[in-house]
């Protein structure tokens, strides 16, 4: 074992997950690159058919598409246009979108992501919240409350989100017009920084948000339910009633214990952040980079799928991360473990 | 614990300033006037990239001149769907001095949005730079000798004595939108080809500006100091603004809430909106086809492929298909059953060049039995075991894949119409629906058995000349394996490429006549390609909840069009008083 790391087991810990989730980079930004090729159809053709329209001479065409696929460097082997990539990422240049040509890939993700972080980080975090508190208050209460508790939480975490949206789109929105069917925020408004417009996306906000929340919820609360009445039934448990320690204080005990797993499912949950959001995106025809991804894989745009997969990757690799940098500190076992040989 | 309350009550202060500051710090920002706002849809899916008028694909406005395309720039012409003219625009009148060249006079006091004049200059700017980036419109260097300067009102379009198309000329003349030399001239600077450019600062010379923009609508200004305000008109809207949906559901459903007043989406079943729910929703006929029949969705056969290479068998195919099932179920009604000519019958202005005589006597119609009579009497074919025609050589008519791409629903409606009704017969055709992409690749490369298309599905001065070169000429398209963009089964006939030329070059009518009817005689003969339906150019459709006057066949002052002459029902539109 090297020196540096004598009597530093967690520099230790962290260095060897930092060096894995190199590694896991590395191997995803290759498939990044590699699978929307694997989708079948031709990028260019696409786009040089929709300038077609208008009896444009085949001569043209073919010199716009030979043009098109120079410019995209389409016409260059794989193992160079994945090098091309691969410096482009490393300098920050996730290139030119095909769909939007000649949109910068980064210019249109820039615009559509706040969208999707302001719809989808409240509602994970909420649904985690109010998830575990009901989770552990149903474990410890136990009976009626319980059962309410649980049933419910049972039904909504077994719907697929995409299906309550689309229950929350036909009732409050077709059948019932309570709130707007589809965007962010009302037409004949531009996001801006007014109290009109604020109350304005609010009340856009609110169905995708419940139906992501309610979801959320029903998952988590079920989760910690099965821990905590795991935990409070432990020997440590029942040593410490004997003890005559307070109810209080047991529950804490119990709850911090619980807590682990759970982090490790927030972890998760921000990991499929962006992909998450993408039907519900699509049901309420909601901004974010869920749609602008869908649309993109139906149209071959290779960098702007690259673009999103990317952003994607980094989130689930860097929740994931935080998350073991967390369990370095929340729990002394991870830590001892990694001097454990010796 | 008495310091822990402490500081929870410090953060919760802090908080409310914070909300505080933050409410107060609101500018009272309102949206747009409604009664001063058009809002449109189906013309914008994704978010702009850019506004660059040279490049296709979703840039409303200035996008082509169809989709509102004259609002920030405008062309020398407009094209008049309903009566075949070209409309004036920037320019008052076109003169042909001989036969080659033809002089187009631009109005007095044209000037761009930016207080300078527009003159001849831009407009020789403009076609030159079209032809030197190779844009989509490069086309018309394929007809043009030279574009120059007669005198400072007037320019001279000198057509190519090799090659001289006027009709060609012409359409492109409402295509091309003249952008300022000023302006681009430095863009250019800085580029390789002018499609690189994004344009988020457009400089036109039409009636509108750019607003603002975002990738979940765009917005347009009327610009009062409109160099057109005597000589055109003043359009009623202050502000157009075109929201971005995600789904053609969202749009309809906001068509229908009157969030949306003029669209041109399809809507499924749009009659229901006004006799089952009364709303003041409408379209250019009120009953059927309640939309204009403008291009032909057409199966395009493969002429190569065992079975279909025998023009009997394409017949017999001709024979099976249920047209009239096709425009109720797949089309919404939103079309007249197709007849077997390549001219639209109805509607538009090359309607005048539809030969009914022939029709009856050489086409085809929705007929199984004269389907078999052929396939038994004519082919000597034999019914299978399994139902399906053998012909004496061996051959089984099928199986045969029809494919169009995923998702047009109301394509995939009429593929499988097809397919049912082939099967009836004896013939097997049926049904695949690949992504996009593919479906294209497949069609440009001829690699189908049959594939669904529209050729060339608008309208222009250069209809239905057009539609048969993109079907019936095969001069300069690749072969088979080779990316094609239209003739994609490559069919050739040498003696329709001769009338194709003759066309070209005359205006009399009686002789276009002559001519048009020689090509569809042959179309009919040797059939590849089946035209299944009529599909309007645009879906014309509005509610006047908050604007009234849009024109319809009862009041037709402008043709039901979301651009080019269409144009003038922004002139016309008026707010409802409330």
């Amino acid at each position: 074992m090297l020196r540096v790391f004598r009597n530093r087991p967690y520099l230790l810990y962290l260095t060897r997950k930092a060096f894995w989730y190199l590694v896991a980079f590395v191997a995803a930004v290759a498939l990044n690159f590699f699978l929307p090729r694997l989708i079948p159809g031709n990028p260019v053709s696409v786009i040089v058919g929709q300038m077609s329209a208008g009896a444009v001479e085949s001569a043209t065409l073919e010199r716009l598409y030979t043009a098109f696929m120079r410019d995209f460097g389409l016409d260059q082997p794989l193992h160079v246009q994945f090098w091309t990539y691969l410096t482009g990422v490393l300098q920050g240049d996730l290139g030119t979108s095909f769909m939007l040509y000649p949109s910068k890939v980064w210019d249109v993700i820039r615009q559509a992501l706040p969208w999707t972080v302001a719809l989808q980080v409240p509602a994970i975090l909420v649904g985690w919240i109010v998830g575990n508190v009901l989770g552990a208050l149903a474990a410890y209460k136990g009976g009626t409350f319980d059962r309410f508790a649980f049933t419910g939480s049972l039904m909504l975490s077994s719907i697929p989100y995409f299906c309550l949206a689309i229950i929350f789109v036909y009732a409050f929105a077709v059948h019932w017009p309570l709130f707007p069917a589809s965007g962010g925020y009302s037409f004949g408004y531009f996001p801006e920084w007014s109290w009109a417009f604020f109350v304005d996306a609010l009340y856009h906000y609110a169905l995708p948000f419940l139906s992501l929340v309610l979801v959320a919820i029903g998952g988590q609360a079920i989760g910690m339910r099965e821990m905590a009445i795991y935990e409070l039934n432990t020997d440590y448990v029942n040593y410490a009633k004997k003890l005559g320690v307070s109810d209080r204080r047991v529950v804490r005990y119990v709850f911090r214990n619980a807590m682990l797993p759970q982090i490790t499912g927030l972890a998760i949950s921000f990991g499929t952040l962006i992909g998450g959001a993408l039907v519900t995106e699509a049901v309420f025809s909601y901004p974010g980079l869920g749609s602008l991804l869908f649309t993109a894989i139906r149209q071959v745009d290779y960098p702007m799928i690259q673009g999103i997969t990317l952003i994607i990757t980094l989130t689930v690799l860097l929740a994931n991360f935080l998350v073991d940098i967390a369990y370095g500190f929340i729990d002394p076992r991870i830590r001892a473990g990694q001097v454990g040989e010796r | 614990m008495q310091s822990k309350r402490h500081a929870r009550h410090t953060i919760l202060v802090m908080v409310l300033a914070l909300a505080a500051l933050v409410v107060a710090g609101f500018a009272q920002a309102q949206p747009l006037p409604r009664n001063e706002t058009v809002y449109k849809a189906g013309m914008q899916w994704g978010p702009p990239p850019g506004f660059n008028p040279f490049m296709s694909g979703d840039r409303w406005p200035v996008t082509q001149p169809a989709n509102d395309g004259h609002l920030i720039y405008e062309p020398l012409f407009a094209y008049n769907l309903l009566s075949g003219d070209l409309d004036p625009v920037l320019a008052r009148s076109i003169e042909w001095v001989d036969d080659l060249t033809a002089h187009v006079t631009l109005f007095d006091g044209t000037h761009w949005q930016d207080g300078l004049p527009l003159t001849v200059e831009d407009v020789v700017y403009t076609y030159d730079l079209v032809e030197r980036y190779d844009t989509p419109h490069a086309a018309v260097w394929d007809y043009l000798e030279s574009v120059t300067v007669v005198d400072d009102r007037t320019v001279a379009f000198t057509l190519d004595a090799a090659r001289p198309h006027r009709a060609m000329v012409l359409h492109e003349l409402t295509m091309v939108r003249i952008v300022p030399k000023h302006v681009w001239e430095i863009l250019e600077l800085d580029v390789d080809t002018i499609l690189e450019i994004e344009n988020w600062e457009p400089v036109g010379s039409g009636p509108y500006t750019l607003l603002r923009h975002s990738p979940e609508q765009v917005a347009v200004e009327r610009f009062d100091d409109y160099w057109g305000s005597e000589v055109h008109g003043v359009p009623a809207p202050r502000y157009i603004v075109h929201p971005i949906f995600r789904s053609n559901d969202a749009g309809n459903l906001a068509l229908e809430r009157n969030q949306v007043d003029w669209s041109q989406q399809f809507v499924p079943e749009i009659w229901r909106m006004w006799e089952d729910r009364g709303l003041p929703v409408g379209t250019w006929f009120d009953d059927e086809p309640y939309f204009l029949p403008a291009g032909i969705p057409s199966l395009f056969i493969n002429l190569q492929r065992d079975g279909l290479n025998e023009p009997l068998v394409r017949r017999a195919l001709a024979f099976a298909i249920d047209y009239p099932s096709i425009a109720e179920t797949a089309m919404s009604r939103y079309s007249p059953a197709a007849q077997s000519s390549m001219i639209v019958p109805v509607g538009v202005a090359e309607q005048r060049f539809f030969n009914e005589e022939d029709v009856a006597e050489h086409g085809w119609r929705y007929d199984p039995e004269e389907a078999v009579r052929i396939l038994e009497e004519e082919l000597g074919a034999s019914k299978g075991n399994d139902g399906i025609y053998v012909l004496p050589d061996g051959t089984r008519l099928g199986p045969w894949v029809a494919h169009c791409p995923f998702g047009w629903t109301d394509w995939m409606t009429a593929l499988e119409i097809v397919s049912e009704s082939a099967r009836a017969v004896g013939i097997d055709v049926r049904t695949e629906f690949p992504e996009a992409p593919v479906s294209h690749d497949r069609r440009y490369t001829g690699n189908f058995d049959l594939t669904l298309w529209t050729p060339e599905g608008g309208q222009s001065p250069a209809h239905p000349w057009i539609r048969f070169h993109h079907v019936m000429d095969n001069r300069g398209v690749a072969d088979i394996g080779g990316i094609a963009f239209r003739n994609w089964n490559r069919y050739q006939n040498d003696e329709a490429e001769v009338l194709l030329d003759a066309a070209a070059l005359t205006e009399d009518e009686a002789e276009l006549a002559e001519i048009y009817r020689q090509l569809d005689r042959i179309f009919m003969r040797d059939i590849p390609m089946i035209g299944l339906m009529y599909r309007p150019w645009q879906f014309y459709s509005f509610n006047e909840t908050y604007w009234t006057n849009f024109p319809t066949e009862n009041n037709p002052y402008a043709p039901p069009m979301h651009g080019h002459t269409g144009m003038q029902i922004y002139l016309n539109l008026q707010p409802v008083e409330r």
